[in-house]
């Protein structure tokens, strides 16, 4: 199949609707899809999360996944940070004119696949298509809409001094795969992004401790940028044991040549978590027991000194500062 | 007695040291960002003094270096390849990243012999690769050449400024008690030069780029040092051998010849660099452009001279953290993360 997207396609027309029909209805389709103007959806118990997020990732497929699972995972996690149950999307498609049918496909193919894993339904949506060089293939924007218990309240506000610190698995995976799937280093290695949908071991972390204070996915600026912003928002300190900081071979590898900080490398499926010290086993324990989370692992505490500031224990015993995030690293990494 | 064979037992003896007081330069900005990195400034006794010395390519290198860049950036319509480091360094008049904006073509390359096929894919252009380094990288600039010559491209041409460890050795002697020499270079270029060093009084210790293998070479420095008596020992035999590499050494040889070199903030020392021979003068952006001098200095009041010879302390600039800092540096050791400055900055908790 030859066939690409052109500006009919987002006319409203017919090529419009034969691109809902047989593209988004066919992959993304479920008892709450419309084409109406808007989805009509039963009222849910409990206070409500909502949020939404953009992705322009540069390219649109990469080693472990595409834009289009990135696009679910990326406002499901945002969803399940707030201990949100995710229900409802909705998703935003700006289409470049030439982009082909098949690469749509494949993407609309991996929402239906990403939204059905994490239990979330894409009830309405929206295509537009931009001349050639007005956006780069595809940029997608989602929007979620998710239930939180009454007794669930995180925020990076909620951090308290003596909490432990816990990350869901190895860190900067999702930029070192879209740093090597450009290719303008000449570095061959084997790294798939970590990108996944993450409500379920959420959900599993809340059943043991309800009153978690902290989850915060580690998207843009990776757990570095996470924990320097916790400790400004919440008056605290952090202390991390670099050794205990998980990073693939593979990872260490690529960044110890290029000079990067494993820990500002962008991840998509891996979370921060700050909970209270007597629980911080439990938890960790049900995040190892549950898929995409197996890597947990607890790399420090919240301290009630050195306000502000992340502090490293490095790997031969000395202290120092984990240098504060500076430029941006990678551009449209997600 | 501190068992000095483990990882914790090197940190106690570095940090309890209490003997004669010790300066230690170590000549490589790798070595500076580690030492850095595993905060291990943080925990070495008073006694023990650490100097980050002029091993960081970008930060020795010129003001007026990056004023011939832009010389052929923007009056002579060059394409300039470079090492990303290179183009945020202030010059007299402007940095190639202000060249850029300009209008100028400032490219961004990984290694030389990326620049060079770029020349060979792009005929119409003139492209110039700003050759800075030490002897580590310098083969690499050369077989650059090397290739231009075996494609036939008359369109690539290095702005040399690669310098050589040797001269500055010398010329910082008095700055310090010890080197830390940088494993690298020493890779290449041997032992033979620290031995000679050691018979004329200039101690030091090759180390290596781990944090273990860092602490191993600082302990081993502290404990000769102390005894008083010139000293040379090779903490990196897994890597550097007494020979080096002499096929690097003999490439260099072919194309290269010694030169005065200019050191930022240091100024210049007799025969501490390497330019291009006379044969390969087409290929030597200096003489096929006809650069004019550049002489006309900006006074900045940057004291990276100063702390490249270990005589203040990046914070003890009046500079430093104010108007010098990593989104606007004055001084090159504020650009690299390997300068000194920047290091100082970004671990030192000053942002």
């Amino acid at each position: 199949m030859n066939e690409v997207i052109t500006l009919a396609h987002g006319s409203g027309g017919r090529k419009t609707s034969e691109l809902i029909g047989e593209i988004f209805r066919k992959n993304l389709g479920n008892e709450y899809f419309t084409a109406d103007d808007a989805a009509v959806l039963p009222k849910p118990e409990g206070r409500i999360a909502m949020s939404t997020d953009g992705f322009i990732v540069s390219p649109w497929k990469y080693p472990g996944g595409n834009i289009g699972r990135l696009a679910v995972c990326g406002t499901v996690n945002d969803l399940a940070c707030m201990g949100a149950k995710p229900l409802y999307l909705t998703c935003s498609y700006i289409i470049e004119e030439g982009l082909p049918i098949e690469d749509l496909e494949l993407i609309a193919k991996t929402m239906g696949e990403t939204a059905r894993e994490a239990g979330v339904n894409i009830v309405a949506g929206d295509t537009k298509v931009a001349g050639k060089g007005q956006v780069d293939k595809i940029f997608i924007t989602t929007a979620g809409v998710g239930v939180i218990d009454d007794n669930v309240n995180t925020s990076g506000k909620f951090a308290k001094p003596g909490d432990k610190i816990i990350v869901t698995g190895d860190v900067g995976r999702h930029g070192t795969a879209i740093l090597l799937a450009r290719d303008e280093y000449g570095i061959e290695a084997e790294v798939t992004s970590d990108c996944a949908p993450l409500w379920e071991p959420v959900r599993k972390v809340l059943e043991v401790c309800p009153e978690i204070h902290v989850i915060r996915d580690a998207t843009r600026g990776g757990v570095g940028t996470v924990l320097y912003e916790i400790a400004d928002e919440a008056g605290v300190g952090i202390k991390v044991n670099r050794e205990d900081v998980p990073v693939a071979d593979e990872v260490r590898g690529v960044t110890g040549l290029l000079g990067l900080e494993p820990l500002y490398l962008a991840c998509e499926g891996r979370m921060v978590m700050m909970c209270p010290a007597d629980k911080a086993d439990a938890v960790v324990e049900v995040l190892k027991a549950t898929k995409y989370t197996e890597g947990a692992t607890i790399i420090g505490e919240v301290t009630d000194t050195e306000i502000g500031r992340v502090v490293m224990t490095t790997e031969v015993g000395g202290q120092t500062y984990l240098p504060k995030p500076g430029n941006e690293l990678l551009p449209r990494i997600c | 007695m501190t068992s000095l064979t483990d990882t914790s037992g090197l940190r106690k003896y570095l940090e309890e040291y209490d003997g004669p007081s010790i300066r230690i330069m170590e000549v490589c900005g790798t070595h500076t960002h580690e030492i850095f990195r595993q905060g291990i400034r943080n925990f070495l006794s008073p006694k023990i003094n650490l100097i980050s010395g002029p091993g960081c390519p970008v930060c020795v290198t010129p003001a007026s270096y990056i004023d011939e860049a832009v010389f052929l950036a923007l009056e002579k319509g060059c394409t300039i390849t470079t090492f990303g480091d290179l183009v945020r360094v202030p010059g007299n008049q402007k940095s190639l990243q202000q060249a850029r904006a300009e209008g100028g073509k400032v490219k961004v390359v990984y290694s030389p012999l990326d620049a060079e096929k770029y020349a060979k894919a792009h005929p119409e252009e003139q492209v110039v690769f700003l050759s800075v380094g030490f002897e580590t990288t310098t083969p690499s600039d050369v077989i650059a050449v090397k290739n231009a010559i075996k494609d036939g491209i008359d369109n690539f041409s290095l702005l040399t400024a690669n310098k050589t460890m040797p001269g500055a050795y010398e010329a910082m002697a008095s700055s310090t008690d010890a080197y830390l020499y940088p494993g690298h270079v020493h890779a290449i270029i041997g032992t033979k030069l620290c031995r000679d060093l050691c018979e004329r009084g200039v101690s030091g210790t090759i180390a290596g780029f781990t944090g273990e293998e860092l602490l191993t070479a600082l302990a081993v420095t502290v404990k000769k040092a102390s005894e008083g008596k010139p000293f040379f020992v090779n903490a990196y035999p897994r890597v550097v051998t007494d020979e080096g590499s002499p096929a690097a050494c003999a490439i260099v040889d072919k194309f290269m010849q010694p030169c005065d070199a200019e050191w930022r903030g240091i100024g210049t020392i007799p025969l501490s660099g390497v330019e291009l021979k006379d044969e390969f003068a087409v290929c030597d952006a200096r003489k096929k452009y006809s650069i004019p001098k550049m002489d006309y200095e900006r006074k900045t009041g940057c004291k990276c001279g100063n702390v490249l010879q270990g005589q203040i302390k990046p914070c003890e600039c009046p500079l430093f953290g104010k108007a010098c800092n990593p989104d606007h540096p004055i001084g090159a050791c504020m650009v690299s993360d390997e300068g000194a400055c920047s290091a100082f900055y970004m671990y030192g908790g000053q942002s």
